[in-house]
């Protein structure tokens, strides 16, 4: 990367520093430490409400922070949006948007395109190149209501894979996909990280995590445990993610959201 | 009944409003059109928003802002209503957003309290500030005149050198534009709704993208630096513009009919924004004639009679819609699954 | 309801005070209004009463279900029947078959006025519903085109009545902004009648409402009829909507349910109460609002009443006692001031702990200005603040500052829970030593008891904090505190 300082590669992807956010100063997210290194595939897991949507969120500035900060190879995230794909959980939209498939799609080439001018052909390659990297391409004149569930996730995936970022945050990309499509989105997830992308994966399933990625974030209102695969997926660790809320840590989170009020 | 609902003839009611009072009836189609486009164009952004009652609330609260800027500045100029109108504007949507984000008190409610608030305020300004000069009356407030639109006509007297130039160009020498030796530029309230319904029609062009955007996914509009408050606010501005420069002609309430109506039609009829847009001006303009021989026939107010026509258009999308249609789903499904098949075949195929 | 109906004779449509008070000053008016002998005065007094309970109690059921701007769509839809339903008085049927339909004839009928109006609200709503279930558009365009829809056709019947030859259409006009003056003998048993329907309907099926309303899911699940008490309620409110139409108007009847049902919303927690408060708030607006118009003719009374019911939610919006803004606000400015109070305080302690001195020994204001990085004026303010609250005493001129003995407990309770919660972070959730601090400076303020209980259970050990600092114990909260006059000053910095 020409702007990732050849300093001792202190520029990571992402690096955040003692990040506590949440909604209405109830804190969700505790003192969020990570620093994710180039190249990865990095798996976040964790029980629902764990605030694993809202710590995707607060890096992307969706969410304010009422402390810490986020660097995005090196620098905030505001001056690097354009290296920043963002995948949302598949509920968060309107699929009765009366736009087609391929309009989606373009979408991620806006960012590419600037104030007042059209996509050109140029974007509309790129385009149709992601469209059928998830083989979707025979539906780029559907309206994205007639869509499955697996297919509309494969139409945000390519969305993303137009944006050409370098990190991308997925939320929840495997949810009410069939195997198949699991499959096929995972071998599109290593393709990217052998280009060199880093991508943090919002995922659900235990077993599964294990084999699709490098490395795990154990989530649970604050970072559990983050590393290797091997090294994080041991019982005990999964046991202090899974097993119990720090309930304390909610009750207190209540007691300053309650005060803000 | 007859009394009350005059027969339909077909010489009154279709031919004489363009034989007779050619002038009339083509300003007041043309000023129905240029409402119910504007109004349709950013109708269909705020129907994708879900905010089509927010739309709602700014037209009953431009009220008090255009009778405040009356009050103050004595005169019906354009320019402090239109400052009125905006203030209003965006006070609602500030309110709205204050009431309902500041206390428990759902949206819903707080978008009634605050339109319902604003505009008792305006009806009462109005009903104080009562003198012969005001001509802005409370039934006025809300289904509007338009029928009056035509009798302020803007009109300069032409040389004979000019009038022998303008009676060849065809268009201009039909009795709309020349009477006598007079040239009729237009009514002034049509010609502000021109320029604001051809400045709304220039933005939705230029900040398609921007538009698309921030109402479909607002998580992705700011990953890529697009500010969705802004262009929140900017709507909500152009929608209060809108509205009060439609106002004395359709009044409060019918101007809703003419935001809301053509999106919905359109939204039935098409799955994509520009052929929506372009459903919508159609909409606009078969409303508008249609309205005006309703108007004719049942000798009723015409903006009314425009909302009219506009809803049965609407009705006749939804019987008659491809996708939706209420035809189709009597009709059964057959066609719909052979479709899909046929689609996931070639899905598979490729 | 057709008891109800059968209730209301047919007869002429009474005069409108509006029109005779038009020669009386202010205060004549006023007075005649609250002398209460006008008959007139009486039925808009009586109406605006009626139409406060009917609509406050509904209100209510609409706001928590959220369905205020379905009242609204319904609100305005039933002008079209309005208009139907005076046309429809000009008919005359001599035979099965043998209609006619005489202009002449037109009166304002209550009754016939009252069943068009609920039959186009009931079609309304019936349009929403179906627009909902068999297209794609959403629920707020179904209800805007509904709302528009619907008023269009009104309009149209309307200035098509205005055209007719007939002396007998005043009256109508009065239904857009409403005219409490116009309400007549005939509303006022219409609206009776009405009213205590709802009121019974209410008392009877309280339960079933309320369920409904939290728990449409659950409703089911304990085989309660949703779907059936949803139309129930519909026809309800808009049988309160027709009563309320004479008097607020079609445009602003929605405020009448919504404003003074939301009002009270932000003042309980509990549906009973705010149904009271509701029907409170409803009749007192709606009487006031009668007034204020009947002071001045050409004043409408709808606007008056919704502007009434408005000031009633701003004063519970700003002055509401738990959910008010400005409550919120005093809250917020006096737990700022106590938490300012508090860091003093734990300036004060952390000074003394430095130095390893006592809890007796008294502190200059300078070291504690330097320790809180702030200017000495700053610090004395602050100073003397706690002496207000009785934390502390100032020695010296006040440039010296002592616990006293419930100031140095809150000051030790303050540490104890700062380094208690740094602890819990570090030891438990796994947050790196030197970011804790932030978290636990705000966290120290809103501890409370049994979270610090809870906290000494989980903790092992709670003698040290992760920086290596001693946490104070119950031993030090109460030690036995002998406060001298003023200490030894002129300590040096240890
Ligand atoms: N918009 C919001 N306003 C207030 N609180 C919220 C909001 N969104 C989420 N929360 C709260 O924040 C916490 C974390 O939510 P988040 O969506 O980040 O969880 P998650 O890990 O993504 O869960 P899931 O697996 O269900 O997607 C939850 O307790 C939730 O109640
Ligand atoms: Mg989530």
């Amino acid at each position: 990367m020409a702007d990732t300082p050849a300093t001792n590669g202190v520029n990571f992807p992402l690096e955040i520093h003692d990040l506590t956010a949440g909604y209405h100063k109830k804190p969700v997210l505790w003192g969020i430490d990570l620093q994710v290194p180039k190249g990865k595939l990095v798996g976040i897991v964790g029980p629902n409400g764990a605030g694993k949507s809202t710590l995707i969120k607060a890096i992307m500035g969706l969410v304010p922070p009422s402390s810490g900060w986020v660097k995005i190879f090196g620098k905030p995230y505001n001056e690097n949006r354009r290296r920043v794909g963002y995948v949302p959980q598949r509920e968060s939209v309107d699929w009765d948007f009366p736009v087609t498939v391929m309009d989606v799609v373009m979408m991620g080439r806006y960012g590419h395109v600037g104030w007042f001018k059209r996509p050109n052909k140029a974007d509309r390659e790129i385009a149709r190149d992601c469209l059928d990297k998830v083989k979707m391409l025979p539906f780029a004149k559907r309206q994205i209501s007639n869509l499955s569930g697996g297919q509309q996730q494969r139409v945000f995936l390519a969305r993303a894979l137009a944006q050409e970022s370098d990190i991308y945050f997925m939320d929840e990309p495997f949810a009410g996909v069939d195997a198949a499509t699991e499959t096929a989105i995972i071998a599109l997830l290593h393709e990217l990280r052998e280009k060199g992308k880093t991508l943090l994966v919002v995922h659900h399933d235990l077993p599964t995590a294990r084999n699709y990625f490098d490395q795990l974030l154990l989530l649970n209102m604050r970072v559990v445990a983050y590393g290797e695969t091997e090294e994080v997926f041991t019982y005990d660790l999964l046991q202090k993610t899974y097993g119990g809320r720090l309930t304390i840590l909610s009750e207190v989170a209540d007691a300053v959201g309650q005060r803000a009020k | 009944m007859s009394e009350f609902i005059p027969a339909f003839e077909w010489q009154r009611v279709m031919v004489e409003p363009w034989a007779e009072n050619l002038s009339t009836t083509f300003w007041i189609v043309l000023m129905g059109f240029l409402i119910t486009a504007a109004c349709g164009l950013i109708g269909n952004y705020l129907i994708l928003r879900r905010m089509a009652l927010v739309g709602d609330a700014i037209s009953h609260s431009v009220l008090p802002g255009l009778a405040i800027a009356f009050l103050l500045s004595h005169s019906l100029n354009t320019l402090p209503m239109f400052i009125g109108a905006l203030g209003a504007g965006i006070l609602t949507t500030v309110l709205i957003e204050l009431i309902h984000k500041k206390t428990r008190v759902k949206q819903d409610s707080a978008i009634g309290i605050t339109f319902s608030t604003l505009f008792a305020i305006g009806v009462i300004l109005i009903s104080f500030g009562q003198t012969d000069a005001v001509h802005l009356d409370a039934e006025c407030v809300l289904y509007g005149e338009i029928a009056f639109v035509p009798l302020d006509l803007v009109q300069t007297e032409l040389g004979p050198g000019a009038l022998s130039v303008v009676e060849k160009i065809p268009g201009l020498n039909s009795e709309i534009f020349l009477n006598g030796n007079r040239l009729t530029i237009a009514p002034p309230s049509v010609i502000r709704m021109a320029v604001v319904t051809g400045i709304t029609l220039l933005l939705i062009v230029v900040f398609y993208k921007e538009l698309l955007v921030t109402s479909f996914d607002s998580g992705l509009s700011s990953s890529l630096g697009i500010n969705s408050t802004v262009v929140h606010y900017a709507l909500m501005a152009m929608l209060s513009v809108i509205i009060v420069s439609a106002f004395e002609a359709v009044g409060a309430i019918l101007v809703i009919a003419m935001l809301i109506l053509p999106g919905a039609t359109a939204s039935l009829l098409a799955h994509r924004l520009p052929p929506m847009f372009g459903i919508t001006v159609v909409h606009a303009l078969l409303s508008a004639v249609g309205g005006i021989h309703l108007a004719t026939w049942l000798n009723c107010s015409p903006a009314g009679a425009m909302v009219v026509a506009g809803s049965v258009l609407f009705g006749l999308a939804w019987v008659f819609s491809p996708s939706q249609g209420l035809l189709r789903r009597w009709l059964g499904r057959e066609l719909d699954e052979l479709n899909e098949e046929e689609l996931d075949r070639l899905a598979k195929g490729v | 309801m057709w008891v109800v109906l059968a209730l209301v004779p047919e007869s002429a449509w009474s005069a409108k005070i509006g029109d005779v008070a038009e020669e009386s000053s202010l205060g004549q008016q006023a007075f005649r209004f609250l002398s209460f002998r006008d008959p007139s005065v009486r039925y808009a007094v009586i109406g605006s009463v009626m139409l406060g309970i009917s609509c406050g109690l509904l209100g209510c059921f609409i706001v928590v279900r959220k369905m205020a701007l379905v009242g609204d769509t319904l609100s305005h839809a039933v002008l079209p029947g309005v208009a139907l339903g005076f046309l429809c008085s000009g008919v005359s049927a001599s035979g099965l078959f043998d209609w006619s339909f005489e202009v002449a004839n037109i009166t304002k009928n209550p009754a016939l006025i009252f069943c068009g109006a609920v039959v186009a609200g009931v079609a309304g709503t019936f349009l929403v519903n179906t627009l909902k279930q068999t297209t794609k558009i959403k629920e707020d365009s179904a209800l805007g085109l509904t709302l528009a829809s619907f008023f269009a056709v009104g309009i149209c019947l309307l200035t098509m009545i205005q055209g007719l030859e007939t002396g007998n259409k005043s009256g109508i006009d009065k239904f857009m902004f409403g005219q409490a003056a116009a309400i007549g003998e005939d509303d006022i048993r219409l609206m009776l009648g009405v009213t205590l329907l709802i009121v019974a309907v209410v008392f009877l099926f309280y339960k079933e409402l309320l369920v409904t309303s939290f728990d449409a899911g659950f409703a089911r699940s304990i085989a309660l009829p949703s779907q059936w008490i949803h139309h129930g309620l519909m026809l309800l409110v808009a049988f309160a909507v027709v009563i309320a139409l004479q008097a607020v108007g079609v445009v602003l009847v929605s405020a009448m349910l919504i404003t003074p049902a939301a009002a009270a919303y932000l003042l309980t927690d509990r549906m009973h109460r705010m149904l009271f408060l509701a029907v409170g708030f409803g009749v007192v607006s709606g009487v006031l609002g009668a007034f204020i118009s009947f002071l001045k003719p050409n004043i409408p009374t709808g606007p008056c009443m919704v502007l009434g019911a408005s000031a009633v939610f701003a004063v519970a919006f700003f002055g509401g006692p738990r959910h008010g803004v400005l409550t919120r606000w005093w809250r917020h400015v006096s737990r700022s001031k106590r938490v300012q109070r508090e860091n003093t305080l734990k300036a004060l302690f952390q000074v003394l702990e430095r130095r390893d001195a006592q809890p007796e020994e008294s502190v200059s204001l300078k070291e504690l200005a330097e320790r809180r990085r702030e200017t000495l004026d700053d610090v004395s303010g602050q100073a003397s603040a706690l002496k207000q609250h009785g934390l502390v005493t100032l020695h010296e001129e006040g440039n010296k500052i002592l616990f006293t003995p419930s100031g140095w407990q809150l000051a030790c309770t303050i540490v104890r829970n700062h380094r208690l919660w740094e602890l819990y972070l570090t030891n438990e959730a796994n947050i790196a030593p030197d970011h804790v601090h932030d978290d636990a400076e705000q966290i120290e303020h809103v501890l409370g008891d049994d979270v610090v209980r809870e906290l000494e259970r989980m903790l092992d050990d709670t003698t040290r904090d992760p920086h290596g600092r001693a946490i104070p114990g119950f031993a030090d909260i109460h030690k036995p505190f002998a406060p001298s006059a003023p200490g030894p000053s002129g300590y040096g910095r240890s």
